[in-house]
């Protein structure tokens, strides 16, 4: 695979949030070939944290007990549910403060989810970092709120895996935003120039907030300028689940046998609000009929129709899937509300990890030091 | 492990750091070094020459002008299991950084509940002189020092340099190494074998009755100097170095203070909000009723540093400063 081009666009045409509005219902979504237990799962994975979305939005209010910055993913299902299916434990995956389909996508528990989003000491942090800050160590997954910074942590933990010969990769989690921040363009340029396993994640909602990306950016080409640097990019249709995953699978594959760096685009939308359950539709920054096309071109929607019609799903499968979700979700949300709140005794060791146990087996505590006063301090030389 | 007892012998400050960094990588293969022209024979001051032909080029690595993703990628490797240690050839540089250091390392493991390590190592070399000028000198040692979930070393002596890098290297909380361009040169007696010094212990360089000197990075040799030329008049000054800012080993400090009743701070960053305001106010809220004179600080003027010899020499405060106002604290 050549490492600077962009692959053809699918369905041949020039793919950005203008073009397309014009579509229409979409037709490509192509499920010749792939197994049934990759759409069976896809289909779970995405109406798993549809259910729970609007569960969080549900209880969000009046009830109150979730008083933290909620980005929901209401509509941007597809790439959570592929990757959640390719990606191994032992990789790492790092987040932007839309927090819960990456969560969810590296197989973090739900309870602990939930427990952290109520502040509970049960939860993923004991209820310190919350659903923007959420991380799960022992899955492997980091989310964070400040625009791109994780995507060069992400670079870090690729570097350790090249270092070590290890077949892992490391995978970022982002949206269109995040790629004006020179954070970006760095890690981007290394992955590059290092051929470092890392899989740019870049789901590309239109908005930053309210603010439209031809706003903010030049050109709306982020696959172009990424393959400059000799990441491999490429553009799809993001609601469509069986493309998403088999670009995901494509790339992931690749990466494993030391394909190098590659980025994904995938353009889809948010149904919700930029943050929290209240609408903002008043900002006036988005229109009616693009809201309807979106709607209508659900990623859910669109790959259960799919299956329905060749009769690979029906709703009595649609039933027993809803059930099990619901009692999960259920389930948890009561672990959450009934466990106890975190207190912190000492602020110092909240902060610091007081054991050095590599130092105390490696070396001896030095207990004294001297010094000669009457050395003169060196005048610089030239630099 | 007493110095006495050490098989030890002089080396300067910035050799101190190079053998730190060599023992280190040898204890332990995690252990990597990235930062810009860290693979040039000349090192950074010399500060790394020989790694790279020693440890390859996997382990030392020559790093894009990109401060701020060289940090973050030190902190994925360490989240990874490595332990990189960071090298930034001027504190100034390092600002880049900013938002990796106080958006992320600082508060990876409160955030994580601490379930969460990461072993970052950054060095960070600050000029004096030869007309660094305001972007080749600033210590901003005071910034990191404020901020919870990171540990802040500022050695004065070659012996200090390495026990102090070697804890950072070794240990599972992130710490910044702020390194005084002009200490350089200076020898102090090190031991051959790797050691630590533990963070949050400060030590006494000089004992005394009448004042107490707390002195920060370079400004150790300079109060020294001055305590030596005071106890030329009959004055005995205490000279404490607290070789960490965070933590800062206030019990001794203010230990100190108890016995001699009166304190001047000296630290090489601004007048104002710095280090020595945070020691005056922590000894005055432990002993303000006991002091028999006003608390003074003898730092950098609240002004950027000028290039010209003549003005660097205005600008940085020498012994005659603190021995003036040691005389001045003492006859009150
Ligand atoms: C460095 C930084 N600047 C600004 C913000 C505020 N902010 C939070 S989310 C967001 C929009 C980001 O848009 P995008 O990256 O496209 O992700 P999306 O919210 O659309 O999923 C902004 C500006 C931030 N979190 N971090
Ligand atoms: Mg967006």
């Amino acid at each position: 695979m050549n490492s600077s081009t962009v692959p053809p666009e699918p369905m041949g045409l020039e793919l950005n949030h203008k073009t397309i509005l014009g579509l229409g219902r979409y037709q490509a979504l192509d499920i010749d070939g792939m197994q049934a237990e990759t759409l069976a799962g896809l289909l779970r994975q995405m109406l798993r944290l549809r259910r729970t979305e609007e569960a969080i939005l549900h209880e969000y209010h009046p009830a109150d007990e979730i008083r933290c910055p909620v980005h929901f993913c209401i509509g941007q299902e597809a790439m959570p549910a592929a990757l959640s299916l390719l990606v191994e434990a032992e990789d790492y995956l790092f987040s932007h403060h839309r927090t819960h389909g990456y969560y969810f996508a590296k197989g973090a528990p739900m309870r602990e989810f939930f427990a952290e989003i109520y502040g509970r000491v049960t939860g993923a942090n004991q209820g310190r970092a919350g659903s923007m800050d959420i991380s799960h160590e022992a899955s492997r997954f980091y989310g964070g709120a400040i625009l791109s910074g994780s995507i060069g942590i992400a670079v870090g933990a690729a570097y350790a895996l090249q270092h070590r010969h290890s077949r892992q990769i490391s995978i970022a989690g982002f949206g269109e935003g995040a790629t004006e921040e020179g954070a970006f363009w760095e890690a981007v340029n290394y992955a590059g120039l290092r051929r470092l396993p890392i899989l740019f994640l870049c789901e590309n909602n239109r908005y930053s907030v309210y603010s439209d990306q031809t706003k903010r950016q030049a050109s709306d080409n982020i696959c172009e300028r990424v393959a400059t640097f000799g990441v491999r990019a490429r553009r799809i249709f993001g609601n469509d689940a069986a493309l998403t995953h088999r670009t995901l699978q494509l790339e992931m594959e690749a990466m494993r046998e030391g394909g190098g760096p590659a980025l994904v685009e995938a353009y889809t939308y948010r149904w919700n609000s930029h943050v929290g359950p209240e609408d903002d539709s008043d900002n006036e920054y988005r229109t009616v009929e693009e809201i309807a096309f979106w709607r209508q071109n659900c990623p859910i929607r669109l790959l259960e129709e799919k299956l329905t019609a060749a009769g690979r799903f029906d709703s009595v499968r649609r039933e027993n899937l809803e059930s099990e979700i619901a009692a999960e979700i259920a389930e948890n949300f009561k672990f959450a509300k009934s466990s106890p709140f975190p207190h912190i005794d000492d602020w110092r060791t909240a902060n610091w990890n007081p054991a050095s146990p590599l130092a105390d087996r490696l070396l001896e505590t030095l207990t004294e030091s001297e010094f000669d006063q009457y050395q003169a301090e060196a005048k610089l030389a030239p630099y | 492990m007493h110095l006495t007892e050490s098989v030890h012998r002089p080396l300067s400050y910035g050799k101190a750091i190079n053998e730190a960094l060599r023992q280190s990588m040898e204890l332990c293969e995690d252990v990597i070094v990235l930062g810009q022209l860290v693979d040039y024979k000349s090192g950074v001051f010399g500060t790394t020459t020989g790694l790279a032909d020693r440890f390859g080029p996997g382990r030392v690595q020559d790093f894009p002008n990109s401060e701020n993703l060289m940090t973050a990628t030190a902190m994925g490797a360490a989240l990874a299991g490595l332990r990189p240690v960071v090298v930034h050839q001027r504190f100034d540089f390092m600002l880049y950084s900013l938002d990796a250091i106080a958006n992320w390392l600082g508060l990876w493991y409160f955030k994580s509940a601490g379930k969460s390590d990461m072993p970052v190592t950054i060095r960070a070399i600050v000029g004096k002189g030869w007309g660094q000028g305001p972007q080749h000198s600033k210590s901003l040692h005071a910034w990191l020092a404020h901020l919870p979930g990171l540990r802040v070393a500022i050695p004065a002596t070659a012996d200090d340099a390495k026990g102090l890098l070697m804890d950072s290297v070794f240990s599972q909380t992130p710490a910044v190494f702020i390194e005084g361009r002009s200490l350089f040169p200076m020898t102090t007696n090190v031991p051959e074998k790797p050691y630590r010094v533990r963070f949050g212990q400060a030590t006494i360089r000089r004992t005394g009755c009448d004042a107490t000197i707390v002195a920060i990075g370079n400004m150790v040799p300079i109060a020294l100097r001055a305590a030596a030329a005071l106890e030329r008049d009959g004055i005995q000054v205490e000279v404490v170095d607290p070789r960490t800012i965070s933590p800062l080993d206030t019990a001794t400090i203010c230990a100190s203070v108890a016995k001699t009743r009166r304190l001047l701070v000296t630290d090489p960053g601004w007048h104002s909000f710095g280090v020595a305001a945070e020691i005056v106010a922590t000894v005055a809220e432990e002993l303000g009723g006991e002091l028999k004179a006003k608390p003074v600080r003898v730092c950098l003027p609240d002004s950027h540093t000028p290039m010209s010899a003549t003005l660097e020499e205005q600008y940085y405060p020498e012994e005659t400063a603190l021995e003036t106002a040691v005389r001045r604290m003492v006859r009150l």
